[in-house]
């Protein structure tokens, strides 16, 4: 009973809230408190509902809108896309913009969709997705060319836009590229008096040479080389730069041809298992980006392979590398036959969004001009506004955006379009099959043999070829 | 005496009548849990089952076809090969590895069928002097299945010894017991999400993670032991996480059942001379019996169905059951297939609990 007086009480506050317009100041506790009994006699009930939230700005016609971004958290991905969202926010008080972190393991993420698109929720608006996700997931996203986007696609880089147009829609504003770069000690080379390598081979020569000589001089747990060896897509990428610098072509080409069990591919694969354990840790079969760079930024590696976000956080203050390192393409087989694999995030807006208009709206500021260049001198995150590459303020933070743009303009794809709505599978097989080759329960030939035929099972219309 | 037996069915019928007006009203009462229950258990359960005859995709409005057993038949078929002996062309005899010495056999992949249906190698052995190689259409599967039993068999013995252990000396009387008991909960009180990638942590790569220090401290190791992704210590950290974790609970069951042994039949066991040995197997032991037997199963279910230490530390690099189910849910987008994975490992799992009830006598009241 009595829970049930004060609630005719609150009620009977709003309603009196409601009916002074939301601007009762000071007196509204009394006037509730006298109001209690009158009340139930209000006439216009009905109407309450309208007004009964008063809005925080007079601006806003109608109630905030709640925009729920789904944003990666690696290096300072969470924190610039906060930063952004609080800027949007101050320009459209209307808007409320909830950034939520989602896993570094791109499966982890994807899993997090698919379980809001198999429920059809409207509690995801935005979605930060991977390059190899368009194909697979377009069914679950608005066409963004119908909310604005036909006007800017031109000034990013084509290969990407058409890589996330399926069936003419655009299914994702390109938000950041990535390309696979070889990171490397300048005060070491110089130290030991080498060249940046260009090869494999020299790569093996030069990392086991420093980690000699750092392990000589007292550090015990430095390591040549680091890169990302864990069962994920992560390893998908660095196999497919091995493979594809070795001339063993891309795994299944954009043709449809599965070329995976070549003997180029077979013998750059078994060099790569044996790197584990000699010039890089046992461990690495279980590293991610993060892991790889933890043991980079700690001083603790000569080479490292990693996508562009390291560099700023390299240099960052609490960085025992800061200043001490930069980046080249990756060693080939031999010289100048260098490959990186094409990586980049790009936002698309939920077909079950509430506010599919506002999300499309800020979707667009995201990948704005403005916005990429602030991700781009903040976090080193690869613009795909091709403008930004001549910018000074972005090429003083990032000078290698301006000496290696071939590496990000002639990346290798991953082959999601062609195998799509596959592609998740297509890329487990191949991780798995190469990790099995790391940890030295395979060897490369036989496991590949088993992955032509894995790929000629999934897709019998598919030719076996040679790259 | 016919008043008397007439009155008495009648009497009968009467409280019969009244029997079935409460035992009607006690369904009416039980229905909606009936309902409830119907909802969340029988209905999902239901339609797992249902998919899993059919090659439902997950998050997409692919088309959904039924395909009869074929999931089944992909996650359980079976093969055992033998290896005939790699023979060198010029010599005519069997190849012998210049390394270790082992003679050669012909690698597994070259026997394995592959019409109508592919067998992949699961494991090789020998056996007086012969090769043979154990295949299955879904190794992943079948491995999933040897590791979790491992796992839960391992866990379990450690658990109940550890958690017998500690039940016992908490049920002695000290000062302090009260807050000793409390603290012993800690371990099981931290989500599994968090105190797993504690030891995800403390099991890291290099000397920055705390097996590596002490390891290489006492001069075991260098320091540089991968082991959440070396095959061979996978299992066992796994374990030893599993371990630290749910010792408490079993602890904790135990205690209870410890607490309801009356303290008189030690004092007689004590009067007919029985030491503390013999009263541990004479009296704790078989009191101790039901409460033991409702702990191991719900320890054993529990420890076959792990998904989350699995999910976090190991993702796809080593699976149990239930995280393969969740990959070929998620990563697949296999609904089908996912669903059929999850039936046979609901009946693994009822399978286990029957052998229990059988064998240790857990009685339904």
């Amino acid at each position: 009973m009595k829970t049930s007086k004060w609630l005719i009480a609150f009620l009977a506050l709003v309603m009196v809230l409601a009916a002074c317009g939301g601007d009762t100041g000071s007196t509204d506790t009394t006037a509730g408190a006298t109001d209690t009994t009158s009340a139930p006699d209000t006439p216009d009930t009905t109407d309450a509902p309208d007004t009964t939230e008063p809005a925080p700005s007079g601006d806003c016609d109608g109630e905030q809108v709640l925009l729920r971004t789904f944003t990666g958290a690696v290096g300072q991905e969470l924190e610039m896309a906060q930063n952004q969202a609080d800027r949007y926010m101050a320009e459209n008080p209307c808007i409320t913009i909830e950034s939520i972190a989602t896993p570094d393991f791109v499966e982890d993420r994807l899993g997090t969709y698919l379980q809001l698109f198999e429920a059809q929720s409207p509690e995801g608006d935005i979605y930060q997705i991977d390059v190899i996700w368009p194909g697979d997931l377009a069914e679950h996203f608005v066409d963004l060319n119908e909310y604005g986007a036909a006007d800017v696609t031109g000034d990013h880089f084509p290969a990407i836009i058409e890589n996330n147009t399926v069936d003419g829609k655009l299914i994702g504003i390109p938000w950041f590229t990535d390309a696979g770069l070889l990171y490397y000690r300048t005060d070491l080379l110089e130290k030991y008096n080498l060249e940046p390598p260009t090869t494999w081979d020299e790569l093996e020569a030069s990392a086991q040479t420093i980690q000699d000589g750092e392990r000589a001089d007292g550090n015990q747990d430095f390591w040549g080389y680091v890169w990302q060896g864990n069962a994920y897509e992560g390893l998908t990428c660095d196999a497919l730069e091995w493979i594809a610098s070795a001339g063993g072509g891309s795994i299944i080409e954009p043709d449809g041809t599965i070329t995976i069990n070549n003997q180029n591919a077979i013998d750059i694969v078994d060099q790569a298992a044996g790197w584990v354990g000699t010039i890089s840790p046992p461990g690495v079969t279980a590293y991610g980006e993060e892991d790889a760079r933890g043991v980079w930024q700690a001083g603790n590696a000569a080479f490292m392979r990693n996508w562009p976000y390291a560099y700023s956080l390299g240099n960052s203050d609490d960085s025992a590398v800061k200043g001490l390192f930069d980046v080249s393409p990756l060693p080939g087989k031999t010289a100048g036959q260098s490959a990186a694999t094409l990586g980049g995030w790009q936002l698309a807006v939920s077909k079950y969004s509430e506010h599919p208009e506002e999300a499309a709206a800020y979707a667009l500021f995201l990948a704005s001009e403005p916005e990429q260049k602030y991700r781009a001198v903040t976090g080193s995150l690869n613009p795909t506004i091709m403008s930004l590459y001549e910018d000074a303020d972005v090429l003083e933070a990032a000078p290698f955006f301006g000496s290696l743009l071939d590496v990000f303009t002639a990346a290798v794809a991953r082959p999601s379009t062609i195998t799509s709505p596959k592609y998740s599978d297509t890329s487990a097989l191949f991780f798995n099959a190469v990790h099995s080759v790391l940890t030295g329960d395979a060897d490369a030939e036989d496991a590949f043999l088993e992955l032509e035929l894995d790929y000629t099972d999934s897709f019998p219309d598919f030719t076996v070829g040679t790259p | 005496m016919t008043a008397a037996t007439e009155a008495k069915p009648q009497k009968l019928s009467k409280a019969g009548s009244l029997l079935d007006n409460e035992q009607r009203l006690a369904y009416w009462l039980l229905a909606p849990t009936f309902v409830i229950l119907f909802a969340v258990a029988f209905y999902p359960l239901g339609s797992v089952f249902y998919s899993s005859f059919t090659n439902d995709t997950f998050a997409s409005a692919v088309q959904t076809d039924f395909v009869g057993l074929e999931n089944y038949s992909n996650l359980l078929s079976v093969t055992l090969k033998e290896l005939p002996p790699e023979i060198d062309e010029a010599t005519g005899q069997q190849v012998i590895d210049a390394d270790t010495g082992e003679p050669e056999f012909v690698s597994s992949i070259q026997v394995l069928p592959r019409d109508p249906r592919r067998y992949r190698e699961v494991g090789t052995f020998g056996f007086f002097g012969k090769q043979y190689v154990f295949g299955a259409t879904d190794a992943d599967f079948i491995e999933s299945i040897y590791d979790t039993t491992r796992f839960s068999a391992v866990t379990l013995f450690f658990e109940t010894l550890l958690g017998l252990g500690i039940a016992i000396a908490l049920n002695t009387a000290f000062p302090g017991r009260g807050l000793m008991r409390a603290a012993m909960l800690v371990p099981w009180a931290i989500l599994t999400a968090v105190s797993s990638r504690i030891w995800e942590w403390m099991f890291i790569d290099t000397r920055a993670g705390f097996f590596n220090i002490i390891f290489q401290k006492l001069g075991f190791t260098d320091g540089q032991t991968p082991f959440l992704a070396d095959s061979a210590t996978q299992l066992p950290a796994a374990i030893i996480i599993d371990v630290w974790k749910t010792t408490p609970f079993m602890a904790l069951l135990l205690l209870a059942g410890l607490a309801i042994i009356p303290s008189e039949l030690y004092e007689a066991a004590e009067v007919d001379g029985a030491n503390k040995w013999k009263q541990f197997t004479a009296v704790t032991l078989p009191l101790l019996k039901p409460t033991l037997a409702v702990a191991l199963v719900f320890r054993t279910l529990d420890a076959l169905r792990v998904f989350d230490l699995f999910q976090i530390v190991f993702a796809q690099k080593k699976y149990s059951m239930a995280s393969f189910a969740y990959y070929q849910l998620i990563d697949s987008q296999a609904l089908g297939y996912s669903s059929a994975a999850s039936v046979i490992i609901f009946f693994i799992i009822t399978a286990f609990a029957i052998l229990y009830i059988r064998f240790l006598g857990v009685t339904s009241d």
